[in-house]
Order: structure tokens, then C-alpha cells, then sequence
């Protein structure tokens, strides 16, 4: 072991303590106050959360079928064909998954005003088709298509082959797509916020309601601890070990497709995704400039002439703050991840730690953080610094899934090599690991930023008047009365829309 | 080393930059004591300028902050309890009373104003079609009225518990759960919160929307009248006094504020004469300074039930949860 790991190893003592602190004392001491286990199997039992228990359950299954009919098409067109603008759709129709669910939201509700389920379950496709894509697409690439070209020489239809060819190989990558876009359906909350009303509770919604509304805190509780447990369950039954994409080179891409006619099913598969996907973002842009079917610029122009504090939202302020809040996420989350990445390059355990946050959801937590540091010496509920903390905590797992294979694939000769030619650890650290490093990193500090940004569940039990942050502004607007006040909740939108477009880490991450 | 040296320095930079520019986003709680917090619901509009006395007598500004409806207000004040927002809150009504206190919201409360809470009707939109306005709660389940309602979520807002906690008043205890049932199939909307009722869905107001019924207060038409681009001698809504609730709101110090005594100064001053007597016409509601003169407009157009539905705080308290839950239930 090198002075660099050893360094690390120490640091990382850190890294956990504060993940200790900042994660699992909230989760611990909320369930330690307020969870018991026949409040558990009441919530599990009582007649009138069956009903909320129910519309979650469906609206998941249905949202990760809809997204696999419209995202398996597109997958297809562009792992087994070779077309124009192939990789730039595929960039296009990546793009919502980095974006503020609020945003995408606000999105759906410019096309459809009046929302309810169809809006809900668009939005939720909008989100997650790049999953499929992301995690089936190098599967089915790496299919050899030779294997379908005997399966159809040796008669076998068009669905034979699929079934019994294409599904057996991409199997696996199907179910990981699957399970995870069904926990983010299951426990999706901005969404519901912003397109459900009364009649759509998720257990997600439901308690953040609970808490917050009806200061029920133990039936929170425990459907905090029901839902983590379906999660657990459903990630291990999509197999969240192998849940990276296998990346397949662009070789393999030029060996196995072909320059295809740009046939009729190519169009539809291609052209149906691109539409459901990029129509809300393009809504928002339209709506932001429209006020009662006139071209309008008050949206923007209250967004930044104080107008909107009069329903008491500062927007100038909440730009600042959401992106001081970014920028604190970006150097937080990247260096802690490296700090892990560099410690655990052997073992999976801290990894395993750093993944929880994606078991609790971000309102239990949320919820968690509000119960345990609302009493000295830890009273830091109402401080602004505990937002981007939180941010980072939420950040980390993905930051870590960014650098870490980026660090696996170094190969331990270079540094070796180095080391044989007299170079210091640190020497060759700087040299050789880092600069090998930078691109994995860059990718984390954007993907830290675009979390803290849009953050949305624990945010909303944290940010006071002085710290909204962009989304809870957004929803604000949104929820207030007046055709201006909600033109300048898409303008907002719009500039977000705008800003993930144009970032160039966006593009360079597809 | 040299490296986590470079590390530790840019992490601390960036948190004392944090820290500085900390002072700058929360600047408005230190920087003075010559600023005092308000924290309303959305309706709350006071007279321009009501608080330049105030500034003359004591030489702070009082900053209007406003929560949303009163319930997400109640609920924010809860999650900040102790360490509060704001320095006074304004509008905490008797139906959301026991959950401020039962989160140790107010250091004190005493009660600023009054109100009706009841149904009103579009006047034009019901002569037009030559149907009577509803007279009772029962009326509004008929085939009639079907799809003409429009009512505040009582989770999020005061009236719309309000009228919730009246229709239970005026059906009983076991009965009420089923006259929900028919309002639902009968197409009741129930809005986000009053502002969006009223605003946004009612017909006879500004937002001019597709429901010409809705849950509002028995002085609401005074401001159709006072807001009428065109001068009225009657006022364009009605009110269903059958099913009105006596709703009480109270002012407070929040527990935590940073000036008790300028606090404690600007809750005397929103009960002395002078605000007591612009509330009905910025605020349009009662005031409880026996010394405050009703204005003639108000006199003319609010209407005051004979009656009104009154349950106690203390039955408001022990049912409130199980209420709201039921409800919630009929409407998933």
C-alpha cells in the first residue's frame, strides 16, 4: 500500500463520519423515536391507506411498462442500426434524466393544464426512457446480429426472434432497467406534487403529507419503513450489483449495425420516443414566452423585477442560492467520492454504504433530518449550510458510480512502472492517476451539481424563505393564483430547460 | 501530503466563501433590528401604507411574509418552531389552533379578527340560467347543482376545514361521511387552497372560472363590490347563510423571534383602533376592537348570519385528525 492510499484510508475515517452523522443518525433516531412495529403492520392493514398503497403500486407498474414500450423501440433503432443523428437523438432523449423532476413536471402540466394520471405516467416515461437505453442499449449491442440473421434464415418471425433470441441475451439488463425505474415511479415525489391532486397520493406524497400537514409522525414513520423495505426488495430483485451498464466500444457498434434504409418501423421507434420526451421540454420553453395565447415576456420580466415576492418568492436570491448550493455539492460529493474510490479500491464495503441513500427515499430522509437536528447541540434544521450536506449526502452514491470504474480500469502496471522509475506516489498520483482521473471526475462534479440542483423531497422540509432553491420555487409559483404568476413558474422552468440543454457536461456524459 | 494540504485549503476556502456569503443570503435576520417579520396567509392585504405608524413609533419596518394557505403556514411554523421565520404571525384561525399549539408554535395568541365562512353563488350565473341559488348543504347534493361547487382542501386550508367541520356540525357525527360521498359524486372540485377556489375556479370573481359555487367567507362580496372595475350598488355574489362557521383568528409571537418586546409591540398595534378598523376593507373581516367603526360599505354588503355553526375548540382539537382522515379517505 502507497502513501496515497494510505492517505486516503485516513480521510475516508472522515468521509464516514460524516455520512454517520448526516445520514444514518437522522434515519436511526427517526426510527428510533417513531417507529414501532404495530404502527408497521397498521399502516400495512388500515383501510384508508389501501388505497394510497394501491395508486402507488399501479401507477409504478404502469409507468415502467409505458417506458419500456416507448424506450425498447428506440433502443432497438439505435443499437441495431446505424441512421443520421443517431447519437444526437440519443443525447436529446437522454437529457430529462439529469433534469429537476419539478422541471419536467412543469413540462408535462404546459401540454396538459388540467394533469391527473396521463400526466403523471408521461412524466414519469419522460424521466426514465434514458434508463432503458442507458442500461439495455450496450446489452443489445453486444448481440451478435448474425444470431438473429439464423434465427429469421431458419423461418423464425419477427417475435420469435425477439423472444427467443434478443430477450434471452438482453434479460438481465431488461429486469435492472426495470426495477429501477419502477423504484423511481414507486417513490417518485415532485412529480406527484406537481401533477397529482387529492385523489393521487403515493406512499412518497403520503408522507410528506402526513408529517407535515397532519403532524402524523409515526404513520410516517412507518410508511417510511414499509417503502424502504419494498426498495430493498426490488433492488435486490434487479440485481443492483451488475446495475452499471457494461459500456460497449464503438467497434463493437461499427461490427454488429449496419447502415440501415430509413424504413417505417425505424421512423416510428425513433420518432414516438423523441416526441414524448422533448415535447414537454419544448412546452415549457413555449409556454414561458405565452400569456393568454399572446407572445409575452412579463414571465421573465417578473421573474426578475421582484414581482414574484409579492406571493413570496425572491427569485434573484433563489438563483444565488440554488447555485451556491450546486457549486457547494460539486466540490463535496466528487472529493469524498474520490477520497472512497480511492480507499475501497479492493473492497466494496464503503460503496455499500454510500449506496443507502438510494434506499431511503428523499423524503424519509428528509423527514429524518427535521426529527433528529431540531434540538441542540445538533439544532441545525433551520441552518442553510445543512441544504447542500444534504445535497451532497444524496450525490455521493452517484459521484462514487462515476469515479470508481474510471479507477478500476487504471491499470495498476502504470503506476507501477512509475514506481519502478523512482517516481513518489504522489508524483505519480498527480501524473499518471489524476489526469487518467479527470474526465470521471468531471462527470461527477456536473452530475453532483445537476442532483443539488434539482433536488426536490428533503429540500422541501428544509428550505425557509431565504434558502428556496430553483425547484421549490418553481412549485411555489406554480401552486399560487394568477396567468402571470404561473407564466413566470415556466419561465423559470424554461431557464433550466435551457441551462441542462446547453451544458456542455450533459452532452460530454451521454 | 502537499496535495490534501492544497485539498483541505480549497475546502475551507469554500467554506468560509459559504460562510460569507451565508451573512449575505440570511443577511435580512441579521442585519437589523429594525425590521420586524409578518408572516400571513396569501389573502392577507393589508391597507397600503397601515404600517407607517408603526414605523413613526418605533422606527422598524414590518416586512410582509407570505405562507401560502393558513395549513401550510401552520405546517412551516411547525417544522420551524423555535426558530422561527418570522417574529409575528397573523391569521392561525380557531379550526388550526390546536395544531400550532400542539407544535409550540406562539410564545402567546390572542384573537384579531373575525369571520363567516360560507357558501357563496354567482348571482349573474344563476339568473341567467334561471335556477335557484342552493339554500341549504343539502342542496348542494341535488342533480341541480351537479358539477357547480368548488371547495378548498381542508388539509391545506382554514375555510375549507372550516366548512368541512360545519357540514359535520350541521349533519352529526356518523351522518356527514355520506352527504361527502354525494357531494363527490356530484362533482364537487376541491381547490389546492381558498386563493385557488376563489381566484382562479369561482365564476363570480376575478378569475371569472367555471364554477359558480364556492366556499368562501360572508363578507367576500363586499370586495366584488370595492374591487368592481364599474361602480355597484348590489353586490354581484350571494351567501348561503345556512351554512355558514364561525371562524376566530388569532396573532401571536412566534416562539424563538429575535425581538420579543418590537413583536410583542406589533401584535398591540394589529389590535389598537386604528388596523382593527382597515381590516374590513383590506382584510374583509370583523374586527374584535369593540372601539373600531364598521365602514358603510361593509355594513351594506357583508352578511352576517344569524347563526353560525360554533363548535368547540376543544371538540375542533379531539376530532380534528379523524375527520381529516376520513375525509381524505372519500375523496382517494
Amino acid at each position: 500500500m502507497n502513501s496515497v492510499a494510505r492517505t486516503a484510508q485516513r480521510l475516508q475515517v472522515l468521509v464516514v463520519a460524516l455520512l454517520a452523522l448526516f445520514f444514518a443518525f437522522p434515519v436511526l433516531s427517526m426510527l428510533a423515536e417513531f417507529a414501532r412495529p404495530q404502527d408497521i403492520i397498521d399502516t400495512l392493514t388500515a383501510s384508508s391507506l389501501r388505497g394510497v398503497w394501491w395508486f402507488t403500486l399501479w401507477q409504478a407498474v404502469a409507468s415502467t411498462a409505458l417506458t419500456l414500450a416507448v424506450g425498447l423501440p428506440f433502443t432497438w433503432a439505435i443499437s441495431r442500426h446505424t441512421f443520421r443523428f443517431s447519437r444526437l437523438l440519443t443525447a436529446l432523449i437522454t437529457i430529462p434524466f439529469f433534469m429537476p423532476a419539478v422541471v419536467v413536471a412543469t413540462g408535462i402540466k404546459a401540454i396538459l393544464p388540467a394533469a391527473g394520471i396521463p400526466a403523471i405516467l408521461w412524466a414519469h416515461v419522460v424521466f426514465n426512457v434514458a434508463i432503458v437505453v442507458r442500461i439495455v442499449g450496450p446489452q443489445w449491442l453486444l448481440l451478435d446480429k448474425a444470431m438473429e440473421d439464423t434465427a429469421a434464415d431458419l423461418g423464425a418471425g419477427r417475435v420469435r426472434t425477439f423472444l427467443y433470441v434478443v430477450v434471452p441475451h438482453i434479460g438481465e439488463s431488461l429486469r435492472n432497467a426495470a426495477a429501477i425505474i419502477f423504484l423511481y415511479c414507486f417513490t417518485s415525489f415532485a412529480v406527484i406534487t406537481i401533477l397529482g391532486d387529492i385523489s393521487h397520493r403515493t406512499i412518497e406524497s403520503e408522507i410528506f403529507t402526513q408529517a407535515i400537514r397532519l403532524g402524523d409522525t409515526r404513520t410516517a414513520t412507518s410508511l417510511a419503513v414499509v417503502q424502504a423495505i419494498v426498495v430493498l426488495l426490488v433492488l435486490r430483485w434487479g440485481n443492483p450489483a451488475s446495475r452499471e451498464p457494461r459500456t460497449a466500444t464503438q467497434t463493437i457498434q461499427m461490427l454488429t449495425t449496419s447502415r440501415t434504409p430509413f424504413g417505417l418501423a425505424l421512423f416510428f421507434s425513433v420518432a414516438v420516443p423523441a416526441l414524448v420526451v422533448v415535447s414537454p421540454l419544448v412546452a415549457v420553453i413555449i409556454r414561458s414566452f405565452t400569456l393568454n395565447g399572446q407572445f409575452s415576456l412579463r414571465g421573465y420580466q417578473w421573474l426578475f423585477d421582484g414581482s414574484t415576492e409579492a406571493v413570496g418568492v425572491n427569485i434573484p436570491q433563489t438563483l444565488m442560492t440554488s447555485l451556491f448550493f450546486a457549486a457547494i455539492c460539486a466540490v463535496l460529493a466528487p472529493i469524498a467520492a474520490l477520497i472512497i474510490s480511492v480507499a475501497q479500491q479492493r473492497s466494496s464495503i464503503v460503496a455499500s454504504i454510500t449506496a443507502l441513500p438510494l434506499v431511503v427515499s428523499a423524503v424519509t430522509f428528509g423527514l429524518g433530518l427535521i426529527i433528529a437536528f431540531d434540538q441542540s447541540p445538533v439544532n441545525w434544521r433551520s441552518q442553510w449550510w445543512l441544504i447542500p450536506v444534504v445535497h451532497s449526502v444524496l450525490a455521493l452514491p452517484l459521484a462514487v458510480r462515476a469515479i470508481r470504474p474510471a479507477l478500476d480500469a487504471i491499470p495498476d502496471d502504470l503506476s507501477d512502472a512509475a514506481a519502478s522509475l523512482g517516481a513518489h506516489p504522489w508524483r505519480s498520483w498527480r501524473h499518471i492517476e489524476f489526469p487518467l482521473l479527470q474526465p470521471a471526475l468531471i462527470r461527477a462534479v456536473g452530475l453532483s451539481a445537476a442532483i443539488s440542483l434539482g433536488e426536490f423531497g428533503a429540500t422541501s422540509f428544509l428550505s425557509r424563505n431565504d434558502t428556496t432553491t430553483i425547484p421549490i420555487a418553481i412549485a411555489q409559483l406554480l401552486g399560487r393564483p394568477g396567468d402571470v404568476t404561473s407564466q413566470s413558474a415556466f419561465a423559470l422552468a424554461a431557464l433550466v430547460v435551457i441551462v441542462f440543454a446547453l451544458a456542455p457536461q450533459v452532452r460530454r456524459h451521454q | 501530503m502537499k496535495k490534501i494540504v492544497a485539498i483541505f485549503l480549497v475546502v475551507s476556502f469554500v467554506a468560509g466563501s459559504a460562510l460569507a456569503s451565508c451573512s449575505v443570503i440570511t443577511g435580512s435576520f441579521e442585519e437589523s433590528a429594525k425590521e420586524i417579520t409578518l408572516i400571513s396567509y396569501d389573502a392577507f392585504t393589508p391597507s397600503e401604507g397601515i404600517f407607517d405608524d408603526f414605523t413613526a413609533a418605533t422606527g422598524a419596518t414590518v416586512r410582509v411574509v407570505t405562507a401560502g394557505d393558513t395549513g401550510s403556514m401552520v405546517s412551516k411554523a411547525i417544522l420551524t418552531s423555535g426558530n422561527p421565520e418570522g417574529d409575528v404571525m397573523f391569521g392561525i384561525d380557531n379550526t388550526f389552533l390546536s395544531r400550532a399549539q400542539s407544535g409550540n408554535v406562539l410564545l402567546d395568541y390572542t384573537p384579531v379578527d373575525e369571520s363567516d365562512v360560507c357558501l357563496n353563488y354567482d348571482k349573474a350565473w344563476f339568473e341567467s340560467r334561471g335556477i335557484t341559488p342552493p339554500q341549504t348543504f343539502e342542496d348542494l347534493a341535488l342533480p341541480t347543482y351537479k358539477g357547480l361547487l368548488t371547495a378548498p382542501d381542508p388539509v391545506n386550508s382554514a375555510p375549507g376545514f372550516a366548512f368541512l367541520v360545519a357540514s359535520i356540525e350541521h349533519f352529526g357525527e356518523g351522518k356527514w361521511q355520506n352527504y361527502w360521498k354525494q357531494l363527490k359524486a356530484n362533482g364537487v372540485r376541491i381547490s389546492s387552497d381558498w386563493t385557488a377556489a376563489y381566484t382562479i375556479d369561482f365564476s363570480g370573481s376575478s378569475g371569472k372560472g367555471k364554477y359558480p359555487l364556492v366556499v368562501s367567507y360572508g363578507s367576500s362580496p363586499t370586495a366584488e363590490v370595492l374591487f368592481s372595475a364599474t361602480p355597484l350598488t348590489t353586490a354581484p355574489t350571494g351567501v348561503v347563510t345556512a351554512t355558514c362557521f364561525k371562524a376566530t383568528e388569532y396573532v401571536g409571537v412566534l416562539r424563538g423571534s429575535r425581538n420579543e418586546d418590537l413583536a410583542q409591540k406589533l401584535v398591540d398595534y394589529l389590535l389598537a383602533q386604528k388596523f382593527q378598523e382597515s381590516m374590513p376593507t383590506s382584510l374583509f373581516v370583523y374586527p374584535v376592537n369593540t372601539d373600531a367603526v364598521l365602514p358603510d360599505v361593509f355594513v351594506k354588503h357583508a352578511v352576517r348570519p344569524a347563526t353560525s355553526s360554533t363548535p368547540s375548540a376543544e371538540k375542533i382539537e379531539k376530532n380534528r385528525d379523524q375527520w381529516i382522515d376520513t375525509w381524505r379517505n372519500i375523496f382517494l
